[in-house]
């Protein structure tokens, strides 16, 4: 009887007014930009003329034959790839080791944290100053260890120029993994540990067939948000190197942004951020279906 | 797990070093804001051993900090070539203003997305999800040119507006899972003596999740604070937030680096200490309410 009522006022409820505002903002901020962009990218702004002409197709077929597209594209799966598993190994392996109550543990998880609210822009200028070829300190440490030949400009060497970019990359984003790996590694019951332990499993068998087993689900999202994230980058290659030398850190966003607000192809630049975007929706949606995400 | 005691104390400075690794850039950038220009460009280059300054500060903020060791030049508010201080309210003011908005827009629709039921509701959870995925150079074109038309270009209205919608799928996400800890039995009881959603929603369930919606708040606003693209695109001069000014202290003649540390430190000190006050939720929000600590 009182589960029938309350069924009935739930059900006379109407949603509409507590999500129209939330609807309204997005509609401007979603559906608006991307209708905009699918119209643009059949346009052309033309500046001698000062107007936005009909291409048909042009900027679509511009695509295929321009090589500065297809690199940024593998430049922007190969940032996306290796940071991905630099940052699910990295942030997995440090996960492990501070899964621990040892002395100051807790503070090294705060400590953490802090590279998680830098501004990206200013992540890049702190290892734009420590990659600098002249005095800088991660080109010095590098240069003690052999690793890097002092006439070597990390970041205006096209072979070194998106390893270094890169490494601000991981160092800022590795703490995401750990801190959400470590909120998932101690959620895990202690009751199938204990059964290994007796069978006399060892601590890589244990981690193989319990650890990441259990923890699929929070790998899939931070795997998940975090890729989102990367196959957008912008802020780093813009500060550190824009995308230079040559093209060897020009990212997609980035050439779309280039396109539209150095070169006023608008229409070129459009058609551009609309292949990121479909790009992002397509593999997120398929991720999301293959490991299934659900919020 | 038993590990002998040697291990432990492996374990424990291998902690230590693997975080202090992390932790080192910051410390670096730190230091650099406090340096001669001698000091910065050293080869090879120095690590504790310089002289402290506050001359990078002086300039940046107009104000003399009455320490340091070197020459003292009298910086008037305006004066310096990296006066900055009215940039950093510029970050202020849009940073608190988007949370606002954020904050009010999601919250009414996730306690209608953790307590109402209709159909299709899933779907519109998804939908929400899946604007998160708009890469931000799809979004600031098209923004770009509506604002311009509305004369939105370089002001605050228009930087807020985006920063706001920007936070909307992880504020609406973060605050539906709030609101799911909320036990449902409450409302369903309150509904039954005849109290509105509306009063329910106001006189019980947002004071229940005060805590949340606090954490909520703080992450739009290091979101915000943090954001460079929306920035870049959409002011010129007038108005210009920390991460995207920072980047014009790269000049033809020279980077200014001590300035820009000291502005990037003034910066980033605010966001360590709003981020020490979420801990507890910060995973939660990392995720968007997947993954509760």
């Amino acid at each position: 009887m009182a589960v029938a009522q309350v069924k009935r006022i739930a059900i006379s409820d109407s949603p509409i007014p507590w999500l129209a505002p939330l609807v309204a903002l997005l509609v401007v901020f979603t559906i608006y930009p991307l209708f905009y962009n699918i119209w643009l990218s059949f346009h052309e702004y033309f500046p001698r003329k000062r107007a936005i002409q009909f291409v048909g197709m042009q900027n679509w077929q511009q695509l295929w034959e321009d090589t500065r597209f297809w690199s940024s594209l593998g430049v922007t799966f190969v940032y996306f790839a290796v940071a991905l598993v630099f940052e699910i190994v990295l942030g997995m392996a440090i996960a492990l080791l501070l899964d621990a109550e040892l002395p100051g543990f807790g503070g090294l998880r705060a400590i953490l944290s802090l590279t998680l609210v830098i501004p990206p822009a200013i992540a890049g200028m702190m290892f734009l100053l420590m990659e600098d070829a002249q005095f800088g300190v991660l080109t010095y440490i590098l240069n003690s260890l052999g690793l890097l030949d002092k006439t070597t400009p990390i970041l205006a060497t096209s072979s070194t120029a998106l390893a270094g970019v890169l490494v601000a990359e991981i160092w800022q984003w590795t703490p995401f993994m750990v801190l959400i790996f470590m909120a998932g590694l101690r959620s895990l019951p202690a009751e199938p540990y204990e059964a290994a332990m007796i069978d006399g499993a060892s601590a890589f068998q244990m981690f193989r067939r319990l650890t990441l087993p259990m923890m699929s689900k929070v790998i899939a999202v931070a795997v998940l948000l975090r890729g989102i994230d990367l196959f957008r980058v912008f802020d780093y290659v813009f500060v550190m190197t824009s995308g230079g030398p040559g093209t060897a850190t020009y990212t997609l966003s980035l050439y779309a942004w280039q396109q539209t607000f150095s070169f006023i192809k608008w229409g070129y630049g459009a058609t551009l951020s609309l292949v990121s975007l479909a790009i992002i929706m397509v593999l997120a949606n398929i991720f999301i279906r293959v490991f299934k995400v659900r919020w | 797990m038993h590990q002998s005691r040697g291990i432990r104390t492996l374990r424990t400075i291998a902690g230590w070093l693997v975080v202090g690794v992390f932790f080192f850039p910051i410390y670096f950038w730190t230091t650099v804001a406090f340096r001669n220009a001698k000091d910065i460009f050293n080869w090879p280059p120095i690590f504790v051993d310089f002289e402290p300054t506050a001359r990078n500060f002086e300039q940046v903020f107009g104000i003399s900090l009455g320490f340091g060791f070197g020459a003292q030049e009298a910086v008037t508010p305006g004066g310096g070539n990296f006066y900055m201080a009215p940039r950093l309210w510029d970050s202020i003011v849009i940073a608190s203003m988007s949370t606002v908005l954020a904050i009010v827009v999601a919250t009414l629709a996730a306690y209608c997305l953790s307590r109402m039921h209709f159909r299709g509701r899933h779907e519109f959870v998804n939908w929400v999800l899946s604007t998160r995925m708009m890469p931000p150079v799809a979004v600031a074109v098209p923004m770009f040119f509506i604002f311009k038309q509305f004369s939105l270009l370089d002001t605050y209205l228009g930087v807020i507006l985006v920063h706001g919608l920007m936070n909307l799928p992880l504020a609406v996400l973060l605050m539906k899972s709030f609101f799911d800890d909320i036990p449902s039995e409450i409302d369903e009881s309150a509904l039954l003596d005849g109290a509105s959603r509306w009063t329910i929603f106001r006189r019980i369930v947002l004071p229940m999740a005060k805590g949340g919606i606090a954490a909520t708040a703080v992450l739009c606003f290091i979101f915000s604070w943090t954001e460079f693209l929306f920035v870049l695109t959409l002011t010129q001069t007038s108005i210009k937030t920390v991460p995207v000014v920072s980047s014009t202290f790269v000049t033809s003649i020279g980077t200014a680096w001590g300035n820009m540390a000291a502005l990037g430190a003034a910066a980033i000190v605010p966001a360590f200490i709003v981020i020490m006050l979420v801990q507890r939720h910060l995973v939660r929000g990392l995720t968007m309410g997947s993954l509760k600590q």
